[in-house]
């Protein structure tokens, strides 16, 4: 099962762009358009939709020629790469996906050849799997937690590095009392949204480190 | 290897020249040809790496160029040009990635650093006041001899007088300058744990590539040079940053959570570095200070933390243990040996005992210089990666709890046990101990490569 790791999910799709000389722009030039204009953080359709550890969506125009002695080679069309580490099972993945941010799903796979549209459900998923190549190899550094799972427990450490710091010192009696009702609040706490947690961050500067 | 050759290299490279008093002298010029005369001048006076069998001398000088620097010097654009990136770009546009932001942020900086005047650091250590003295009139006689430049405002430095004698102790309290890697062909009393660890437990020396450009490195590279080759051999780049320690607010600080911590104030303070303050390694001797230990050069650095990887002992984010990781991160240590750099420098400032009246307002600080073959690999990647951040720690987002940007809101997780003496305890609310008051990025260029910018023979072709 290369595309599992524990209970995360290695996901790779390549889907052909729509290669249309009447198109203008073309169609891959508006797929950069759309994904430029995207946004991070809770509003990304990543993590308004459930399951998305890390996602990224890359326009592929062709293999690089690097000149002699490499001999020339192009691909038979553009593609949009689609990776996402993300939890479970795909059919379920996907499902989210189309129930949530069906809206963004079409405006940047409805450039892509034979697309059928996230409203008609097993199409899409079947879509999706036909453009599926095997990850072989990918890194998820989230302990086999899920989304999830892996909100929460920030959350948690969050909370109690704020109660012992708060705390430190109190007077036995009086500790063991609040931390009851400490823990009972931080058991009643809705999972923080997912895009919540970091520093807010532009999509231009994401990872950039030059 | 064969045997370096130390007469071609400054010998500021080499070793740290354990004398106590410096002064940093900045200039700017303005005058290609006249610069160049002026280098050639002070060639004579550039204390190499040659070994000092007829004692030390009473003062040393030696010399480092920024990019801006080299430009002026009108170096060929093509050499320019094959210059790392980060050193082109110089310090300050590299505040983003470094973390310098906020309360280190370049507009705070001292007046030399906001503009790009600096074209050249000229470095004089000496035993006296009298010797510090004369060598800098010298050296000021030069440069009005020949013109070459002018003295922007220098820096002063000196180790902590304590009882009349100097010490290797900063202003915080902390006995300083442990962690100098050893490299092959540096001919230096190496003692255990300055190198790098091999995996039957013993320390052998870095590869000199990690200091010295022109040699392979401990990836068996050579390190991104510009030409011609001869240019960059047997030099290296320093980082240089003055850091302003609050010293008030270290005590302070210290004064209201130590009541709180079991282990009492001074195990508190050996908590954040990580050694006790008379430098005594906490993995070693985690419940007192040991002197025996702390002034044995086979043991002071002669420590792994494999077996506190709970970091009971030693905290997994106290400041040596972040720094120079040794074992932790597993691997034979592979992961670090890549990360590391030399640090020379000195304190500046007025020294002020436990309980007499301080400010953060007074001048005082370290200034903090790194030698290394690559400075965005080595010195950037630990600022940015060890210092300002704690991932590779497993600590999250916490910073550096001494060297931490944490603007008020940093916090430090001290790792316990069940002993009353050894409990766990958090520290939060960190405010910044350490600020950022300037600096910037160097060429510290061999003896051969002073000479050839001297005599306008920098050819790239």
């Amino acid at each position: 099962m290369p595309n599992k790791n524990g209970n995360v999910y290695g996901l790779t799709i390549l889907s052909p762009i729509i290669d249309d000389d009447k198109a203008t722009p073309s169609h891959d030039l508006q797929i950069r358009r759309y994904l430029a204009t995207l946004p991070t953080g809770e509003r990304s359709p990543f993590a308004l939709a459930p399951g998305t550890h890390l996602a990224r969506l890359v326009v592929m125009d062709d293999v690089i020629y690097v000149g002699m002695p490499a001999c020339e080679e192009h691909l038979e069309s553009k593609y949009l790469v689609f990776e996402s580490n993300c939890d479970g099972e795909l059919d379920n993945y996907l499902n989210g996906l189309a129930a949530s941010v069906s809206e963004q799903l079409d405006a940047i796979w409805s450039h892509c050849v034979g697309y059928p549209g996230a409203a008609n459900r097993q199409a899409f998923i079947d879509y999706m799997k036909a453009c599926q190549i095997e990850t072989t190899f990918f890194f998820a550094a989230v302990n086999d937690k899920s989304v999830s799972e892996t909100l929460r427990a920030l959350q948690t450490q969050h909370a109690v590095a704020d109660f012992i710091a708060s705390h430190q010192g109190m007077d036995p009696a009086r500790l063991q009392a609040e931390f009851a009702q400490f823990v009972a609040e931080l058991r009643s706490a809705p999972v923080p949204k997912a895009g919540s947690m970091g520093q807010p961050r532009d999509i231009k500067t994401g990872g950039r480190n030059e | 290897m064969s045997k370096l050759n130390e007469t071609d290299i400054q010998g500021f490279v080499l070793r740290g020249y354990n004398l106590p008093l410096a002064r940093y002298l900045f200039l700017h010029f303005e005058d290609a040809s006249r610069a160049r005369t002026l280098i050639g001048q002070l060639l004579h006076h550039v204390t190499t790496g040659q070994r000092w069998d007829g004692g030390k001398p009473q003062s040393t000088v030696n010399i480092a160029f920024t990019h801006q620097g080299l430009a002026a010097l009108e170096l060929p654009d093509a050499t320019l040009l094959s210059f790392p990136v980060e050193f082109q770009q110089g310090m300050k546009k590299r505040a983003g990635i470094l973390g310098d932001t906020g309360l280190n942020s370049p507009e705070r900086w001292d007046e030399p650093w906001r503009e790009d005047r600096v074209h050249a650091w000229l470095g004089i250590n000496a035993q006296s006041p009298a010797a510090l003295d004369s060598r800098c009139a010298e050296i000021l006689g030069l440069l009005q001899a020949t013109g070459g430049a002018v003295m922007l405002p220098s820096q002063d430095a000196a180790a902590v007088v304590i009882d009349g004698k100097p010490t290797t102790r900063e202003h915080f309290g902390f006995t300083d300058g442990f962690g100098n890697p050893d490299y092959l062909g540096v001919d230096r009393s190496a003692q255990p744990g300055q190198g790098k660890l091999m995996p039957d437990g013993t320390w052998a020396p870095l590869a000199t590539g990690e200091l010295l450009l022109g040699y392979a490195d401990e990836a068996g590279e050579l390190p991104v040079v510009p030409v011609p080759h001869i240019l960059a051999s047997n030099g290296t780049f320093m980082v240089y940053r003055k850091l302003h320690q609050n010293l008030a607010t270290f005590r302070a600080y210290l004064n209201e959570h130590a009541p709180l911590y079991g282990g009492g104030r001074e195990k508190l303070a050996a908590k954040f570095i990580g050694r006790w303050r008379d430098g005594t390694p906490l993995e070693l001797s985690p419940d007192n200070p040991d002197l025996s230990i702390a002034h044995d050069p086979k043991r002071s650095t002669n420590f792994t933390y494999g077996a506190d990887s709970e970091g009971t002992r030693c905290p997994i984010g106290a400041h040596i243990r972040r720094v120079h990781p040794r074992d932790a991160f597993g691997f034979n240590g592979r992961l670090i040996n890549r990360r590391r750099i030399t640090r020379r420098g000195l304190p500046y400032g007025q020294f002020v005992a436990e309980g007499e009246p301080v400010s953060d307002t007074e001048e005082r600080g370290v200034i903090f210089m790194a030698l290394n073959a690559s400075i965005s690999r080595q010195f950037e990647f630990v600022q940015q990666q060890w210092i300002e951040y704690g991932n590779d720690a497993h600590l999250g987002n916490d910073k550096d709890v001494l060297m931490g940007n944490h603007g008020g809101h940093g916090k430090f997780v001290v790792q316990g046990d069940a002993s009353a003496m050894n409990p766990p305890f958090i520290c939060s609310k960190l405010p910044n101990f350490v600020e950022l008051r300037g600096g910037d990025y160097f060429f510290l260029p061999s003896i051969t490569a002073l000479g050839m910018i001297a005599m306008d023979l920098v050819d790239p072709r």
